[in-house]
């Protein structure tokens, strides 16, 4: 086998592209920084990542299944805020950690009701419920003070430790884990797949989409819930503009990672890796001294950069397979699959 | 006009075609991917105003000289002439401006736009505006397709709706008249016939016949061997990505042309057809029932049953309801009115997920965009229907069950893979096909519901379908086959329901062993006239 041969195999391994971008950008920051590879830092760039990496797998569920749910930025942030008040009126840490969890239900419910059932478009709905989100912290925070919780259980919800792990990391990679392990091996993860690449198909072979898809955003929603509690414990104090832009953080993550937003591609921990590349850019860029002011141009040339390494890889993997045996009609190959039916 | 004179005709055009200069040739083009030959050193040459047929199975490399031919793909080797010049095209859209147009089988229109808009998509006559030549020439678009909307069978309101709610006759002719509108000198039809009813392919080999008399090129890819007969000037066929034959239709049958695309024998009653070993003789269990079940408009008061180890056709002309009737039973859409009794008991069927659950499945018509999931491999296309079966605990699927289970059907069914890890897209239609059946047999249905069985599959593949609807009659199931197909429906069915506006008119009763072929005329003309309006009801 050529070296050709070799490096097309590789690159045509799915997410392959991405992880070496990564491992490039980590390299290049290393050895620019003698900071970056500090215990320290790595612990700061783990715990600050648990956010985004934890929005973007559940949001992976939702573009897999042919969805989009912008709500979550503002989940993350009502539900911060709903625990912070729950815990700072004294009730016990699980309760807290309910209410913050049942937040992110209760928009995931909402969002999955009118999308599932009276097909009104995701992106519209999730746009609205975002809103109503942002909107609400906003209220809650000019009523409760949100600040400064004295209780040794939620500070161990974000200052814990098991064998020098940090806790949100521990409990962000079982989540992730689990989140893997249900799309790939059981049947709820398969028709999710199966109503993203063809939802008329999925729907005569017997899947009930409705029901399908308002699991899935009640799962996005639970999950950015969780997402909350864990920021609640990490700051112990909410802003009214808590949780602005991290949905869009972890669409861009998903989307580095590989997960395809016409839906049916894509796995939780490609998100996970776009997630890490995200978070660990805009630390590197702060360890580097990189005008702040230029961070978010920088953000997005790379996630440009890293998308068109992703694809150009891709395209020369492609280009030494076997082509698909009916070339031909690419009017018809190019046809989306219909969205008809429930939507 | 004397038989005579008709014969003169004939040898008088044979003899003009052979002197006719050719329009556009291939010649010697191959095209190969890594470890697949999809064509191999083909020649083929386009003569103005003749009609030439191209055969060949499934996976035969039709596809592929389409593509080189209407400058989608380059070709790897050979070369293409034009007028006698050799001439290379990098894309589709220069081929279309030497005048070289493709109609699909899947419709290529964009169903939004209004038949006008379609014709001059992309390459609209402008008029002077504001801004320079900016604006669209109405006008000019009108007057352009104006002697030619008549002779295709289109009105001027047709021209101004949106070009997805015409029939696909109607799409056919705008398509036609795109490529005409462009003074195309080739026209390739890719199996045009598919979806269409039997008077609509009259109509349009009427079209055809005009674009061959105003001196096109045309190139006819089809499935339907009896269709060729009286229109193919010439027939290519293909196997295995190489030529085999340039033959005459005047010296061939459907058996031959058969043979050549197969390359070898094929079983009796060669059209498609494949002896069932017993057929259905009446007495047995009910498995379903409606009564009166109704939808709208489209469906109105149907009473049928269907016995154990029978197959009912359903017969109908295009918008007759049938496909509507099949839905309605599967739950896809929600019904009005009616009872469905399925084993004798009465159910609610409120979606296809109940319809699996009492035991119902269906082989939707449109294959690519109802049935088949693209990405995933064979097994996951299967185990789709019943993913609990192969699941742990019902909760964890397992993967090697499901590959085992997956792998018994494709070897039972006869599908041509290389594993069942292979995605479904890279199958033949016929075989896709199969694994589509597969899918609901999985399901372990009682009653399968088949709506265009064999639409766009070639003729080994569609007698292999005819078999597994046998087989699972056979062993205790029930069918029914909805197909426009006339002689398929007379050839699978045991009875047969004819549907018109949305209602049941009729039923024939086909009978086991008579001797099909004299009857079998006898039994279309009156289904035919049940179907259009003023059958017997």
């Amino acid at each position: 086998m050529s070296i050709r041969d070799r490096l097309a195999r590789t690159a045509a391994v799915e997410g392959a592209a991405v992880t070496v971008a990564f491992i490039v950008m980590v390299v290049v920051f290393a050895v620019s920084s003698p900071f970056f590879l500090t215990g320290q830092n790595l612990h700061n760039l783990f715990v600050e990542s648990v956010f985004t990496v934890l929005l973007a797998a559940g949001m992976t569920y939702v573009i897999i299944v042919g969805g989009i749910d912008l709500s979550v930025g503002s989940v993350l942030g009502l539900s911060a805020g709903m625990t912070l008040m729950t815990a700072s009126k004294g009730a016990p840490l699980l309760v807290a950690i309910l209410v913050g969890v049942a937040t992110g239900l209760v928009v995931g419910l909402v969002n999955g009701l009118l999308i599932a059932h009276l097909g009104v478009n995701a992106f519209i709905v999730t746009l609205a419920t975002l809103s109503i989100g942002g909107g609400a912290l906003n209220v809650l925070t000019t009523r409760v003070e949100l600040t400064g919780v004295d209780s040794t259980a939620f500070t161990n919800l974000s200052q814990g430790s098991v064998l020098g792990i940090p806790a949100p990391v521990l409990m962000t990679l079982a989540v992730v884990l689990l989140l893997e392990f249900v799309l790939i091996a059981t049947p709820f993860g398969r028709r999710i797949f199966a109503a993203g690449i063809n939802d008329s198909a999925a729907h005569l072979a017997g899947v009930n989409l409705r029901r399908l898809r308002l699991q899935v955003y009640v799962l996005s929603g639970v999950v950015a819930g969780f997402a909350g509690v864990l920021l609640a414990a990490h700051l112990n104090s909410v802003q009214p503009d808590l949780g602005t832009g991290f949905e869009l953080t972890a669409i861009a993550a998903a989307v580095i990672g590989g997960v395809s937003l016409s839906g049916g591609q894509g796995s939780v921990w490609r998100a996970v890796v776009g997630a890490f590349f995200l978070t660990t850019l805009s630390q590197g860029l702060q360890l580097l001294g990189v005008d702040p002011t230029w961070f978010t141009i920088v953000t997005g040339v790379s996630i440009v950069a890293a998308i068109a390494f992703s694809r150009g890889t891709q395209w020369f993997a492609s280009s030494l397979r076997p082509a698909a045996p009916r070339p031909s009609a690419p009017a018809a190959e190019a046809a989306e699959p219909t969205h008809a039916v429930n939507r | 006009m004397s038989v005579e004179s008709n014969n003169e005709l004939a040898s008088a055009r044979a003899q003009e075609t052979s002197d006719k200069k050719p329009v556009l040739e291939a010649v010697g083009v191959g095209k190969r991917y890594p470890g697949v030959v999809a064509l191999d050193d083909v020649s083929i040459s386009l003569r103005g105003g003749e009609v030439h047929a191209l055969l060949g199975e499934n996976g035969a490399g039709k596809s592929t000289l389409i593509g080189i031919l209407s400058g989608i793909s380059a070709p790897g080797s050979g070369e293409l002439r034009l007028d006698g010049e050799k001439q290379e095209f990098t894309n589709a859209a220069q081929a279309q401006n030497l005048g070289i147009t493709t109609i699909y089988q899947e419709q290529s229109l964009a169903p939004d736009l209004t038949g006008l808009q379609n014709i001059f998509l992309g390459r609209e006559p402008r008029r002077r505006g504001l801004f320079g030549r900016a604006l669209l020439d109405e006008k000019a678009m009108r007057s352009r397709v104006a002697p030619l909307l008549e002779e295709f069978g289109l009105t001027v309101a047709e021209l101004n709706q949106p070009a997805g709610s015409l029939g696909a006759l109607k799409q056919h002719a705008l398509q036609i008249l795109k490529a005409l509108a462009f003074d195309a000198r080739v026209v390739i039809l890719d199996e045009p016939t598919s979806g269409l009813a039997d008077h609509e392919r009259l109509s349009l080999f009427d079209h055809m016949r005009r674009l061959r008399d105003r001196g096109v090129a045309l190139l006819w890819v089809t499935h339907r061997l009896d269709e060729l007969f009286g229109l193919a000037d010439v027939i290519t066929v293909l196997r295995d990505g190489r030529h085999v034959a340039a033959v005459s239709p005047d010296t061939e049958t459907p058996e031959t042309l058969v043979r050549l695309m197969v390359g070898r024998e094929t079983p009796p009653g060669v059209s498609g057809a494949s002896s069932r070993a017993k057929r259905w003789t009446g007495a047995a269990d009910e498995i379903l029932r409606l009564e009166g079940l109704s939808r709208g408009v489209l469906l109105d008061d149907i009473n049928l049953s269907v016995r154990r180890g029978e197959i009912l056709g359903i017969a109908g002309i295009a918008g007759a309801g049938r496909t509507e009737l099949a839905r309605a039973i599967l739950g896809a859409d929600r019904i009005d009115g009616g009872q469905i009794h399925m084993n004798g008991r009465q159910v609610r069927i409120r979606s296809p997920r109940d319809a699996y659950r009492h035991g119902i499945a269906i082989v939707p018509e449109e294959r690519k965009s109802q049935a088949v999931f693209g990405d995933f491999s064979l097994t996951k296309n299967i185990s789709i229907s019943d993913l609990r079966r192969t699941s742990t605990a019902r909760l964890v699927i397992d993967r090697r069950a499901e590959r085992k289970q997956a792998n018994e059907y494709v070897d039972k069914l006869g599908v041509r893979t290389s594993g069942v890890s292979q995605k479904i897209r890279n199958l033949s239609g016929g075989n896709q096909q199969k694994v589509v059946v597969a899918r609901c047999l999985f399901s372990g249905p009682s009653l399968l519901l088949f709506d265009e069985p064999t639409q766009g599959i070639d003729v080994a593949a569609k007698s292999d379908v005819y078999r597994l609807i046998y087989d699972f009659v056979d062993s205790g199931g029930a069918a029914i086959v909805i197909s426009s197909e006339l002689p398929e429906l007379l050839r699978v069915s045991d009875r047969i329901l004819v549907m018109r506006e949305g209602r049941i008119v009729g039923e024939v009763v086909v009978g086991g062993d008579a001797d099909l072929g004299s009857e079998e005329g006898v039994l279309a003309e009156k289904i035919m006239a049940m179907a259009a309006r003023g059958g017997a009801a």
